[in-house]
């Protein structure tokens, strides 16, 4: 498969929001407090707001189930979700972001698929995203 | 982004079902009547009852598909797949598509997203995953080319 870099995203989130045992697992919640992302296409800031709903599963690894809100450094705002998986043991955190913009300038996200390549450092989680191509 | 063959998947697609207008688009679902797979390290056969791929139609032209599929292997796991994907491209070459006639799949973008649950322990791998394919679509069915993340 063929891609390339569509942006950098780095996000800051808040306490963690402990749910705990639900019928799906250990449930955890990263509020979004900020953030930012840039790429060669679009760049700007994450809005406060959204959160990453994390799910621990029996097999030792985490669904992720994001949603956010982007807004380009010329004021279009991005409705952006991602579900994906951790798995710690195999150093793997990938992300599959789907876009939603009114913006025509970013209406290109619109009408692709992308992945993510996510690590975690001490200030958040940066996911490095690919469009498919 | 580095990735790996994980399966070729064919299915085959019964008479569709149109919804018609709903307010998000226009809404038509496309059960299947079976298919086959095939990777370095699974194949199988999708059964037909219970898979389709639920497809609408954007006004911005775009098709959005959610196929559904169970797979079997042939050492009789059962694997659930989901997959969103997209589909578009220049107005004659989706028309030709619509006429049944296969056309080179460069043409238009045909991208879909499979996530897999098993509780088959040979197959946990899949469990762990994200995938990425891209799509042939062919009169009896599409071809999906399925790569997973590495």
């Amino acid at each position: 498969m063929t891609s390339r870099p569509l942006m950098l995203l780095r996000i800051t989130t808040s306490a963690t929001e402990e749910i705990g045992l639900t019928p799906h697992g250990k449930l955890s919640i990263f509020p979004v407090t900020g953030g930012s992302f840039e790429g060669e296409r679009l760049r700007g800031k994450v809005l406060a707001g959204g959160g990453d709903w994390v799910a621990a599963r029996a097999d030792g690894t985490f669904d992720l189930d994001l949603r956010v809100t982007l807004e380009t450094d010329d004021g279009a705002l991005i409705h952006m979700t991602f579900t994906g998986v951790r798995d710690d043991a195999n150093d793997y955190l990938r992300t599959l972001p789907r876009f939603e913009t009114a913006a025509p300038k970013y209406a290109f996200l619109n009408r692709l698929l992308a992945v993510g390549i996510g690590e975690i450092h001490p200030e958040g989680p940066v996911h490095a995203i690919e469009e498919i191509l | 982004m580095n990735t790996r063959l994980l399966m070729m998947l064919r299915v085959i697609v019964a008479a569709p079902q149109n919804i018609g207008a709903v307010p998000h688009g226009t809404r038509r679902t496309v059960p299947l009547s079976g298919g086959d797979f095939e990777g370095p390290r699974l194949r199988g056969t999708v059964l037909p009852d219970g898979s389709a791929d639920w497809l609408l139609l954007r006004a911005d032209g775009v098709l959005e598909m959610d196929l559904r599929v169970t797979l079997r292997t042939d050492d009789g796991a059962l694997i659930s797949m989901k997959s969103f994907g997209l589909r578009h491209g220049p107005p004659e070459v989706i028309a030709a598509i619509g006429r049944g006639e296969t056309v080179d799949p460069a043409t238009y973008y045909f991208r879909t997203t499979p996530r897999f649950e098993t509780a088959h322990p040979a197959y946990a791998f899949v469990n762990r995953l994200v995938a990425v394919a891209s799509g042939d679509r062919r009169a009896e069915g599409p071809i999906y080319t399925i790569h997973e993340v590495l």
